[in-house]
């Protein structure tokens, strides 16, 4: 083991040379949109990305999926564009769109040709400014939106379960429902909801415009200030953010649907980061779960896996970056010889440990390194990092905090981990699914 | 997510995906890897001049002056390519890029899972399974933690034809990433305990992975296209190949296979080749030999046409999958296939395929044709998901298209907006460390000229409307395609 030399706090030191080398600037426009640029002159390309403060979560009962049948929408004409014709002039300037919408933001990005985004830009605001919704491309595309959930969903089981846990995991938090919508509500949607829905998200104080790439800032500004700073000002009201009530006690739930082998599946309620209001507990979550999860010598799949072979395959996940609470979740796959309750056992057996048995320094160490690590391994994609600027802005941290998050991390001891493991990782405040594989006939 | 398309045809999904997002975060990545796949597939037919070799001590360089019709760009465009051999015949590629204190590499060796023993399909794929698993001097749990400890993020993974060892380092630990590079590929520990480990676990994936409407038509696919030979099978394996695979298979492979003579590392990131060639030669001198089998000689399939299958399983969608032979890597039709591959179903919303089946009808989420360039002949696919009932209107709708256009339907001014598409694109498609790596690899490994990125551009360009008409006469009559049909067996 001697000839792998440990490198000290170098990553550290890397990582701060680097927020020193690829500055983030901001602008904010009177009429509340905001701007944010990071200049990387390395190859003559650009991430131009729209974030909207809006998303599933914003949704009412009985209407879940507007926010992603909203963002198909958005590529079926505007005053100045007919259907379609949008990503084709993407297209021909060689770049690339696409848009994704989650439960706290939608998104719309491009990667073009350094040379176009101002083109770009000015094509991204009319059609946020001057959408058709027309009901003719609403009637073809809802059909679209179904065969996207039949695909990822209806025919998944593994997804489908996951989709049961979270619904019966919370009770208020909008996290409980899919981004995609529920079959059930894609059916009877209509057009004048999708414009209802345009009216009132899709105004400047919503949106935040992310460009990574080989652009100048000072020019940008002004592009911004011409495109999207030009449109009215109109307030918005706070976003639907309710208080999940603390929970009361195990829950389980049982998905039986046509499958191979069944998947068993944790989900916890957690908080998440807070700048600073629990820096600490949510960087220790985030150590915490990658000591479970992350790299190689993972906890979960060194006991469960590799020792006590109790599953082909298990995982552990933690979003510090939502809006009101994560929900937290370690799954195991098991094979068909293998049995859910023995992994169920055995995941709270392993988080016993964690929370209570002594973590060596060195593991500490080696969780910090990872997750610094990986957020410089990000820096490799410029969709990554707009993404992660567009996020950070849109859920409420702004992106010049990253690195007080590398701070937190850096800062969290043993005694932190054990702390939130004990608090918030318990089986009484856990929600459990099993898919159960149905007998095929 | 507006659009997104699943990957390749022997994808084996093994993990739930538990994503707040409607959309797949990793569908930007898909088709980058598709394009990227397609994109390194031209070859051998650029030019066959000879890869100039480096004698030691001196490095040639080649600046590729890609672009600089095209773009008007502040910043550089154009990756340098730098290449050595080492005294084991290892060939080396490297981008140096400085924005980010990180490097990324690949090595790739001619043990992709083409090589795997007749009905033990997956070999290739346990081999690399072994070698990342632990060492001679370091057992699982030693080597896991001695990874994490570096930070260092490093596997094997098989294609087709390569056996792929992946590394990515902060810049700093470059020294202990090639440790543990060399550590894996030469000294291999073959712990009998963990074999039997990673054989059950595989099995109990592969039969998992038979869940996806995917894994069973790209099983059903390959077998049909290539038979028992070499790509007649999924990389993964499957749950019965893989029961009869024995460690001294593995073994047999390694020893055949993993050699430095027709392997190519390919690097990129914030190093230089004068950094870089010694921190090499002193951990994989030690490494020689050549293969057994050439890494790019296959032999070629027998075709088979019109052929239809109907695979249960009870699904809502029906998976169609239309198949046929395409081409090798070395082919001479190369560009024209490529371009009209992306007229036809290749490019996203720009494509007749996504305008006529989703855009037009509101058929499928996503449709979308690909081909694999490879050593040997690459498949061609075309698939899309639909509600089982209306299967096949949408058959019917594929058919028609690609009736017309071998039939000569071509539009010009698609095909201008398709070329503008791909050349416009150009530097995006190189612009981190994990894609130029993938590149260069593909360069490396298939003997590519290094001046091909510049000659890309201009060979796009040059496909002619005449070029594409001819190409889709010869591969595109709906008569010679093969129809896999995955799902539900009555429903009307």
């Amino acid at each position: 083991m001697n000839r792998f030399h440990i490198y000290g706090a170098a990553l550290l030191l890397f990582w701060s040379g680097m927020a020193q080398a690829s500055t983030i600037q901001e602008a904010s426009f009177a009429n509340g949109v905001k701007l944010v640029v990071q200049e990387d002159h390395s190859a003559p390309v650009a991430m131009v990305q729209v974030w909207l403060k809006v998303g599933g979560r914003d949704e009412v009962p009985g209407k879940t999926g507007l926010a992603h049948v909203f963002e198909h929408m958005m590529f079926k004409g505007s005053d100045a564009l007919k259907a379609g014709e949008y990503s084709k002039r993407i297209a021909a300037m060689g770049g690339r769109d696409n848009a994704f919408t989650s439960h706290d933001f939608t998104a719309y990005f491009e990667t073009v040709p350094a040379k176009q985004v101002d083109t770009v830009l000015h094509m991204e605001a009319e059609r946020f400014a001057h959408l058709s919704l027309r009901q003719k491309d609403f009637a073809k595309e809802i059909r679209v939106i179904m065969e996207e959930r039949r695909m990822r969903t209806e025919d998944d089981p593994n997804s489908h379960m996951f989709e049961e846990l979270s619904a019966a995991a919370l009770r208020l938090h909008p996290y409980r429902n899919p981004v995609i919508g529920w079959m059930q509500d894609l059916e009877h949607l209509d057009i004048s909801e999708v414009r209802a829905f345009y009216k009132q998200h899709y105004v400047a104080r919503n949106a935040t415009v992310v460009v990574v790439g080989d652009v100048d800032f000072k020019h940008l500004k002004h592009i911004v200030q011409k495109t999207f700073g030009a449109m009215p000002d109109v307030a918005v009201p706070p976003r639907f953010n309710p208080k999940e009530p603390e929970p009361l006690g195990a829950k389980r739930v049982e998905v039986h649907l046509p499958a191979k082998s069944p998947v068993l599946a944790i989900t916890i309620p957690v908080p998440v980061w807070e700048p600073g209001h629990n820096d600490t507990q949510a960087a220790a979550l985030a150590v915490a779960t990658y000591m479970l999860s992350g790299g190689r010598s993972a906890l979960l799949s060194q006991r469960l896996v590799k020792e006590q072979h109790k599953a082909f395959s298990v995982s552990a996940g933690y979003d510090p970056f939502g809006m009101g609470l994560d929900l937290w979740y370690a799954y195991g796959m098991l094979g068909n010889t293998q049995s859910a309750s023995d992994l169920e056992a055995g995941l709270w057996s392993v988080m016993h440990e964690l929370g209570t048995q002594k973590i060596t320094p060195q593991r500490l160490q080696t969780a910090k390194r990872n997750i610094i690590a990986s957020h410089i391994f990000a820096q490799d994609s410029l969709y990554l990092r707009a993404k992660t600027i567009g996020r950070m802005e849109t859920v409420g941290i702004g992106a010049q905090h990253l690195d007080d998050w590398i701070q937190a991390i850096q800062s969290v001891t043993a005694d932190d981990v054990h702390t939130v493991v004990q608090q918030f990782l318990q089986p009484k405040r856990a929600t459990t699914g099993v898919l159960i594989p149905e007998v095929q006939s | 997510m507006r659009f997104y398309s699943p990957t390749s045809m022997f994808k084996q999904d093994k993990t739930p995906r538990h994503s707040r997002e409607s959309g797949n975060l990793s569908s930007h990545t898909h088709w980058k890897i598709l394009w990227l796949s397609a994109f390194a597939g031209m070859t051998k037919q650029l030019t066959l001049l000879s890869i100039p070799r480096v004698t030691k001590g001196g490095c040639l360089s080649y600046m590729l002056l890609i672009l600089s019709l095209c773009f008007i760009p502040t910043a550089q465009a154009t990756p340098n390519i730098q290449t050595a051999t080492l005294n084991n015949g290892l060939r080396v590629l490297l981008v140096e890029a400085h924005n980010v204190p990180m490097v990324s590499m690949q090595l790739s060796m001619p043990a992709g899972s083409r090589f795997d023993p007749a009905d033990k399909a997956g070999t290739s794929s346990m081999l690399a399974d072994m070698l990342s698993d632990h060492t001679a001097q370091h057992n699982q749990q030693a080597w896991a933690d001695a990874l994490d400890a570096q930070a260092v993020r490093f596997g094997l993974s098989s294609s087709r034809d390569m056996l792929n060892a992946s590394l990515t380092v902060v810049k700093d630990t470059l020294p202990a990433g090639l440790d543990i590079l060399s550590e894996a590929i030469l000294h291999p520990g073959w712990r009998s305990e963990r074999f039997a480990s990673l054989k059950s676990n595989n099995i109990a994936a592969a039969i998992k992975s038979e869940e996806s409407a995917n894994t069973l038509a790209a099983e059903a696919t390959a077998k049909l296209l290539y038979g028992d030979a070499g790509y007649g099978h999924p990389v993964g394996g499957t749950a019965k190949s893989l029961q009869a695979i024995r460690m001294q298979d593995i073994q047999a492979l390694y020893q055949a296979q993993v050699k430095p003579q027709g392997s190519v590392l390919a690097v990129s990131g914030d190093i230089t080749l004068k950094e870089l060639l010694p921190l090499l030669n002193a951990r994989l001198a030690t490494w020689q030999g050549k293969p057994k089998h050439p890494a790019l000689q296959v032999a070629d399939a027998p075709v088979l046409t019109a052929q239809q299958q109907h695979l249960a399983l009870p699904t809502s969608q029906m998976l169609v999958q239309f198949s046929r032979l395409g081409i090798a890597r070395s082919s001479h039709a190369f560009f024209p296939l490529f371009v009209m591959n992306h007229y036809l179903g290749g490019g996203g919303f720009s494509s007749k395929l996504m305008e006529e089946v989703r855009e037009k009808r509101g058929l499928v989420y996503g449709v979308y044709s690909y081909f694999i360039p490879l050593a040997g002949t690459g498949p061609m696919v075309i698939t899309l998901q639909t509600k089982a009932s209306q299967a096949e209107q949408a058959i019917q709708v594929v058919r028609q298209v690609m009736q017309e256009m071998a039939e000569g339907t071509i539009d010009s001014q698609r095909l201008n907006a398709i070329k503008k598409n791909l050349t416009g694109s150009f530097a995006q498609r190189m612009d981190s460390n994990r894609e130029r790596v993938g590149l260069l690899a593909m360069i490396g490994f298939y003997h590519m000229p290094l001046n091909y990125l510049q000659q890309w551009t201009h060979a796009v360009n040059a496909v002619t409307v005449a070029d594409v008409q001819n190409i889709a006469h010869t591969y595109l009559h709906p008569d010679a395609w093969n129809i896999i049909q995955v799902g539900p067996l009555k429903e009307k």
